[in-house]
């Protein structure tokens, strides 16, 4: 074992999130505390006040809807009023709001208002403490995967996650990069990658040009609201249809606890079916019956073949998604070199099938869909850390993942720097003015795909003045766009007759202020601290109140035997349950306070119990 | 049972209404039935011992059903107030007296704490009134001469205590059942006073006082909080058994992955419905821990 610090991959999903590390040369997913190797990426704050993270939380998503944040990558780095977010507030239940700024979203959650990168922060840290689990000590250090698509806001707010949930970020790289990399893809090869990824809740499928060890994204498309959960919802389609047929119309849509118990007994059998050719859905006492009867049952039979019926459509929308991605691109399926199956849906027979049809080739297998991005996660941040030997470096390049250009007459985008550039990169174009005698121009820096403007993400803007008055068309302005290796990007904008310059430096923003930032680091740390004293205190407390009631339960047999010839003191044995009682409802709330309220209760009845087990006269209110 | 139920409740109004023998053979009616019923013999028990007289009505089960000492101590009653202001001063005096009767040892608690303990004494309330002027001060002519009013408007009729509503008899009968550890019982009456005025103060106190001893009874039949219960039957006899939607609900969640804890927090119920429900699944059989 070596001595390195540890150091971790993450898989940062829509629905399930993975943690993975590199141990003694070999890539593992890191089970989490429950034994499990995904983690719900979901947040909630239960009806008992308690707040849930991963696989509780997602117990209750349907029951407690609106305190249970999923999805958040959806929302990540997403401005307010985007078509993204006005998308994802159409099919949300929990409630979103703009942040202080009015640009960036903000949820709703416990009473209260929190950033995203707050919430992917909790998962993250929920994730960062298996791994402390596992590893036995601290981990400080991860490499966090994002889509390909993503843009550097949205980058930037996934780090700013990671350091509220207490982890140096040491890379962000694209999922699809990660799944090749776990595969080994890159040592000795050339060829053209397809990642076909279909998770829980989005698709995407993404290009990949490798060669001598460098990864280049050269392709991205992809349904963002299509995954596992559609099949899933196919199947609680079926289910509820099927029930209200059987038992007079019973709609379980109307009851939460029984939509919650169906929803997670589609996805299991959804699992199941991917190695059984058929599976039992069988939920007793599912609904209440009416008034004087008893609560139903579901019984119901899955197959396969029924399951694959039922969602020929959704993997037919895979297929013409992925072809058109290829097209874009400009290639044919048979100058694909191999294809990565990223993403538990895949696991299911007839996904894998359709794949094989259209490229006409058996998908790669060796790595396990639901893990491959987490372990391509976890052996780049073992790169980073731990020398490599000659030769088998493991280079990853990082490229722009949107086109990065400015606004011009007519309101449309021009493209100065093309997605997929390796950083660091510098290009110039020239410009020039639209009116005669025109002394300024205003650049409006962009990045994204749309030929419009508007449609693209504003970065920053800046005026350049004291250019020399002219015609239009004859000055010449040269606009230099320069990022460094850190992403941070530099506009540079000069009249090439005057020599007047003017510039902008765009560190892409998590939508959360450094002060914001700063205030929620803090509250952390006082609240990290303030949970440590009161788990001291907390066990200080419960320690002492356990030794008295330990000493009370040993006292109890004396006590009632000496209470058998008394006339006195019967409800002594009473009193004391009923203060023990209270002392063991005060431990499992961790309430400390509550002890030592109970403490001196406690202390009386020991000594109750001393004196009458010592066949002594009961002491004053004893 | 819900004869029974009814029988019962019939006990209760007329014990709580004062109509002694009526509610005598109510319980008795009640054992009859289900001669283990904690909540009829306890009132038996209760009308023994504040009723002598009543106790030996030719009906008496003492030849059938043996009943608990009537010495067996009462449970505690919730402290919510220095005394219950609603005892009335006869049972007061009587308390009292019996309180002197032969026992020379008294603990602390078992009297009302003296108001000196509590602090400065309060300027004594004085509750004015219109009638009977002349045997005191004459309000009509202090009133034009100072601040002082009466409390009742003039020409409004004086409110006349009226018979004992719904909801005092269910008050009254909930402090009944409480004081028998009843706490279930207890609890149904107090949420009907609670439908019918759901800013009623004291009933909240008592709701507060029944649940917090309920869940705290529930939940030490679970044992620590942070077990992982398990199925203690086969899955497939599951369904064999007679339960309701939530119960499956709770059930379902229990996969062996799941501490009671992280139970009440998926349940979605108030603390006090999971806290029943699991306690019953122990205690059916259906869920270790």
């Amino acid at each position: 074992m070596s001595e390195l610090e540890p150091v971790i991959g993450i898989d940062l999903g829509t629905t399930n999130s993975v943690v993975a590390t590199v141990r003694d040369g070999v890539p593992r997913v890191i089970p989490n505390r429950g034994g499990l190797l995904l983690t719900p990426s979901i947040v909630a704050v239960a009806k008992n006040g308690k707040r849930l993270v991963g696989a509780l939380a997602k117990r209750q998503a349907i029951t407690n809807a609106e305190n249970t944040v999923f999805a958040a990558k959806r929302l990540i780095g997403r401005r307010w009023g985007s078509k993204e977010v006005e998308d994802a507030r159409q099919f949300l239940p929990y409630q979103l709001v703009a942040g202080p700024e009015g640009n960036d979203v903000r949820v709703q959650l416990g009473g209260r208002t929190v950033s995203i990168p707050e919430i992917s922060a909790v998962v993250l840290a929920e994730l960062k403490a298996d791994a402390e689990a596992w590893f036995g000590r601290p981990v400080r250090k991860a490499v966090v995967t994002v889509p390909a698509y993503f843009n550097d806001g949205q980058r930037q707010s996934t780090k700013d996650a990671g350091r509220i949930a207490g982890l140096e970020v040491l890379r962000i790289i694209n999922e699809p990069t990660s799944a090749a990399l776990a595969y080994g893809f890159g040592k000795q090869m050339e060829k053209k990658v397809v990642v076909f990824d279909l998770g829980g809740g989005t698709f995407d499928v993404s290009i990949l040009d490798i060669g001598k060890s460098v990864y280049d994204v050269v392709g991205v498309g992809g349904d963002t609201y299509l995954g596992g959960e559609d099949f899933d919802r196919r199947i609680m389609d079926w289910l509820t249809f099927a029930f209200a047929k059987e038992n007079g119309g019973v709609d379980l849509r109307q009851d939460k606890m029984a939509l919650q118990r169906l929803k997670d007994a589609s996805e299991k059998s959804k699992c199941d079916l991917s190695t059984a050719p058929s599976t039992a859905i069988h939920l007793p006492f599912l609904v209440s019956g009416g008034e004087g009867k008893g609560a139903l049952h579901l019984d119901k039979q899955l197959t396969r073949e029924k399951l694959e019926e039922l969602t020929k459509d959704l993997v037919e929308r895979c297929i013409a998604v992925t072809d058109k991605t290829l097209r874009d691109a400009g290639l044919r399926a048979a100058q694909v070199g191999e294809v990565i199956l990223v993403g538990g849906m895949t696991r299911m027979p007839r996904v894998a099938r359709a794949v094989r049809d259209y490229f006409g080739r058996e998908p790669s297998r060796g790595v396990h869909p639901d893990e491959v991005v987490a372990l391509g996660a976890a052996i780049q941040a073992h790169a980073l850390v731990a020398p490599q030997p000659k030769g088998e470096e493991v280079l990853l390049l990082d490229v722009t993942p949107q086109n990065l250009g400015l606004m011009v007459v007519g309101g449309y985008f021009n493209t100065v720097i093309p997605r997929n550039t390796t950083v660091p990169t510098s290009q110039t174009h020239l410009f020039t003015t639209v009116q005669d005698n025109q002394t300024s121009v205003r650049i409006a820096v962009l990045q994204g795909e749309s030929e419009k403007a508007i449609e693209n993400e504003l970065l920053g803007e800046f005026i350049l003045d004291g250019i020399r008055p002219g015609r239009r068309g004859d000055v010449s302005i040269e606009v230099t766009f320069a990022i460094s290796a850190d992403g941070i990007v530099g506009v540079s904008a000069r009249d090439v007759a005057t020599g007047a310059e003017q510039s902008i430096t765009v560190t892409a923003t998590s939508g959360l202020t450094e002060d914001e930032l700063k205030r929620i680091l803090d509250e952390q740390r006082d609240e990290l601290l303030e949970r440590k004293q009161t788990t001291r205190e907390f066990e200080l407390r419960r320690d002492r109140a356990m030794a008295l009631v330990r000493e009370i339960d040993g006292l109890r047999p004396a006590v009632e035997s000496a209470l058998e010839k008394s006339r006195f003191g019967k409800d002594a044995i009473q009193k004391a349950e009923t203060v023990i009682a209270r002392v063991r409802q005060a431990i499992a709330a961790r309430d400390a306070g509550a002890i030592e309220v109970e403490e001196e209760q406690l202390d009386r009845t020991l000594q109750l119990f001393r004196a009458l087990a010592a066949g002594g006269p009961m002491p004053a209110g004893g | 049972m819900s004869d029974l139920a009814e029988i019962i409740d019939r006990g209760v109004r007329a014990y709580v209404t004062g109509r002694i023998p009526e509610a005598l053979a109510a319980f008795q009616q009640a054992l009859a039935l289900d001669p283990q019923n904690a909540k009829a013999r306890g009132y038996l028990v209760r009308i023994q011992s504040t009723h002598p007289g009543a106790a030996t009505a030719p009906t008496s089960f003492h030849g059938r059903v043996p009943l608990p000492d009537v010495a067996h101590p009462e449970p505690p009653a919730p402290t919510l107030k220095p005394f219950d202001v609603s005892t009335p001063v006869e049972e007061l005096a009587h308390a009292h007296a019996a309180a002197g009767d032969g026992h020379a040892h008294h603990h602390e608690e078992d009297f009302a704490p003296s108001p000196w303990d509590e602090g400065p004494a309060a300027g004594a309330t004085i509750v004015l009134s219109d009638e009977g002027a002349g045997a005191g001060i004459d309000l009509s002519a202090v009133s034009e001469k100072s601040d002082l009013r009466p409390l009742v408007p003039e020409g409004q009729a004086p409110v006349l205590r009226g018979p004992p509503t719904d909801v005092d008899l269910w008050l009254k009968a909930a402090k009944e059942l409480f004081a028998l550890g009843d706490f279930t019982g207890s609890l149904e009456l107090i949420e009907k006073i609670l439908i019918v005025d759901p800013d009623h103060g004291e009933a909240r106190d008592y709701l507060r006082q029944n649940e917090a001893t309920l869940v705290s009874m529930y939940e030490s039949k679970l044992g620590p909080l942070h077990a992982v219960p398990r199925l203690a039957i086969k899955p497939e006899e599951v369904m064999w058994l007679n339960l309701d939607h939530r119960a499956g609900f709770l059930l379902a969640q229990i996969d062996g992955s799941v501490d009671y804890e992280g139970l009440f927090a998926v349940s979605g119920l108030p603390r006090l419905d999971t806290a029943r429900i699991l306690a019953n699944l122990i205690a059916d059989g259906v869920i270790r821990s």
